[in-house]
């Protein structure tokens, strides 16, 4: 196999349609960090939460340690932090394709969705399944990073805000998310590039990104190697420049931070 | 200094235990802290100084025993602990100030939202403590540009601004630098006169033997002996006292 200026000369006659692919990637990659992001929230503030309908037992009192360690155990009984781990060690331990397929086919095979497309072609049928099954993973991960983002909040700040009063709920708002959020951020931005790039197998349920209109481009022309080049070089021209611009706010803000 | 006798905060027999009893943070307190009071806490590290502070506003659920505050047992009643918490201010080692607030919104958030204060309200009332402890024209600074002395002052208004019954304060000047000590006992000193109860972890003797009425000391999570400053500093009787003293007093 030869890449030739010839062939890629060819190929992009087909522009349009890379570009058209490029749209779709974008789109697909806000789409998901935008509703991945609130996910990851709600999941992260389960895995904080503090809902524990057997907490009476470590105030019962006893003299037998062994009970009393019983006690203290299923006091630690979270349901909801439970619920929110099983979700998060779901998406981590199976694999992204067999996720995609699983919302594509099963979960949107019983749901029947309007067939339309927008912006002139993209099929929102298959857009909204590969959208709702990378929000549904890409949330999984980042839910471990805004968590972290919050704990990483000294705990004196708590403290303080609790000291004056502030209910648990008010410490979260006022105090702890407002710092937390500078940790967060560059994490939700790098997602946004990562998911630019693991967006790339939606094209298996025909999802029209850059990788579909290779493959469309490749069984129009038989040319098999320019396409993936041109491939190549549009993720790593969306990839580079995002990354660091977020590697140049993210030193921006640490350098406001010790003023 | 108003001191009449009723016990302002009884606290009986508290406990404080790790890992099962292994580690004894506290091992039996008892004691009663009166309005108006000025208690001393000295000891040697890991005597159970701050867990006992912070035991007082529930910051460290107890193990077992009881505090009566105001005539009701915050340990083992079920009462609203956010309502009583305002009511009893905390002044911390490291200030814990809100870095992402202006000295002026550290101040007026917690009237705010936990008292619902006006602003104008709440602002009236910081700007006017502000004043007293000297830090007016630094309203709209934010915490980073303030030297660690000013922070401790902001923190101790902070704690004021929300009308507290109690004050305790957990070692306020130990990460100070030795320049900076000195403003804020003051403060503390000013808070003393007018009278304000208030429960102080601290290593500087001149202060608790100046300002302080009772100096507790305390060693391995107990309360070893308790008194007037004259008593502990100059007439020490158990042997605890009279090392950790002999040690402090020298260095
Ligand atoms: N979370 C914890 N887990 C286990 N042990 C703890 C914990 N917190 C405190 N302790 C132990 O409790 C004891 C009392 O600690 P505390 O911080 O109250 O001492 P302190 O008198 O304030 O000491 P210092 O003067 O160093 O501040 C120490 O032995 C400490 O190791
Ligand atoms: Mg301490």
């Amino acid at each position: 196999m030869t890449i030739s200026w010839g062939n890629i000369e060819k190929i992009l006659t087909y522009g349009n349609m890379f570009q058209q692919g490029l749209i779709v990637t974008v789109l697909l990659a806000l789409c998901t960090v935008f509703f991945g992001f609130f996910l990851a929230f709600g999941l992260a503030l389960m895995l904080l939460s503090d809902v524990r309908p057997f907490r009476y037992l470590e105030k019962v009192k006893t003299d037998d340690i062994n009970k009393k360690k019983r006690n203290d155990f299923i006091a630690k009984f979270n349901p909801v932090k439970l619920i929110a781990n099983c979700y998060v060690q779901f998406v981590r331990c199976t694999p992204m394709l067999v996720q995609i397929f699983l919302v594509y086919y099963i979960v949107f095979g019983f749901i029947t969705l309007p067939k339309f497309t927008f912006f002139g072609f993209i099929q929102f049928e298959r857009f909204f399944p590969a959208a709702v099954a990378l929000a549904l993973n890409s949330g999984g991960y980042m839910s471990a990073v805004i968590r972290g983002g919050i704990e990483g909040v000294d705990n004196g700040q708590t403290e303080a805000a609790r000291s004056l009063g502030m209910s648990k709920a008010q410490t979260m708002y006022h105090i702890i998310l407002p710092q937390a959020i500078k940790n967060i951020l560059p994490a939700v931005a790098n997602e946004f590039v990562t998911i630019i790039k693991e967006s790339s197998i939606c094209y298996t349920i025909g999802v029209q990104d850059i990788m579909f209109n290779v493959k469309s481009v490749q069984s129009a022309t038989f040319i098999i190697a320019e396409p993936l080049l041109m491939a190549t070089f549009l993720y790593f021209c969306l990839c580079f420049p995002t990354s660091k611009i977020i590697e140049y706010v993210e030193r921006r803000m640490r350098q406001s931070d010790n003023r | 200094m108003t001191t009449d006798n009723t016990a302002l905060i009884k606290v009986r027999d508290l406990k404080k235990h790790y890992n099962y009893g292994a580690i004894k943070a506290l091992d039996g307190v008892n004691i009663d802290i009166n309005k108006g009071d000025v208690m001393v806490v000295i000891g040697p590290s890991g005597s159970g100084k701050s867990t006992f502070l912070r035991s007082l506003n529930l910051l460290e659920e107890p193990t077992d025993g009881s505090i009566v505050f105001d005539g009701r047992d915050i340990v083992n009643e079920k009462i609203n602990l956010d309502e009583f918490r305002e009511r009893m201010g905390m002044v911390f080692q490291h200030f814990n100030l809100f870095p992402h607030k202006t000295i002026l919104e550290n101040l007026t958030l917690a009237p705010q939202i936990v008292k619902g204060k006006s602003k104008e309200e709440a602002e009236k009332k910081a700007l006017e403590l502000l004043d007293r402890v000297g830090l007016k024209d630094r309203a709209s600074a934010y915490p980073v540009q303030l030297s660690g002395g000013q922070k401790q002052r902001v923190a101790i208004v902070r704690a004021l601004c929300m009308d507290p019954e109690v004050m305790l304060f957990d070692e306020p000047t130990s990460a100070l630098d030795p320049e900076m000590v000195g403003e804020v006992l003051e403060v503390m000193k000013e808070l003393a006169k007018e009278g304000m109860t208030m429960v102080c972890v601290t290593h500087e003797m001149g202060f608790a033997r100046e300002v302080g009425n009772r100096v507790v000391f305390m060693a391995d999570g107990n309360i070893i002996e308790e008194g007037t400053p004259e008593k502990i500093f100059d007439h020490p009787e158990s042997p605890r006292l009279k090392d950790f003293l002999g040690k402090v007093l020298e260095a």
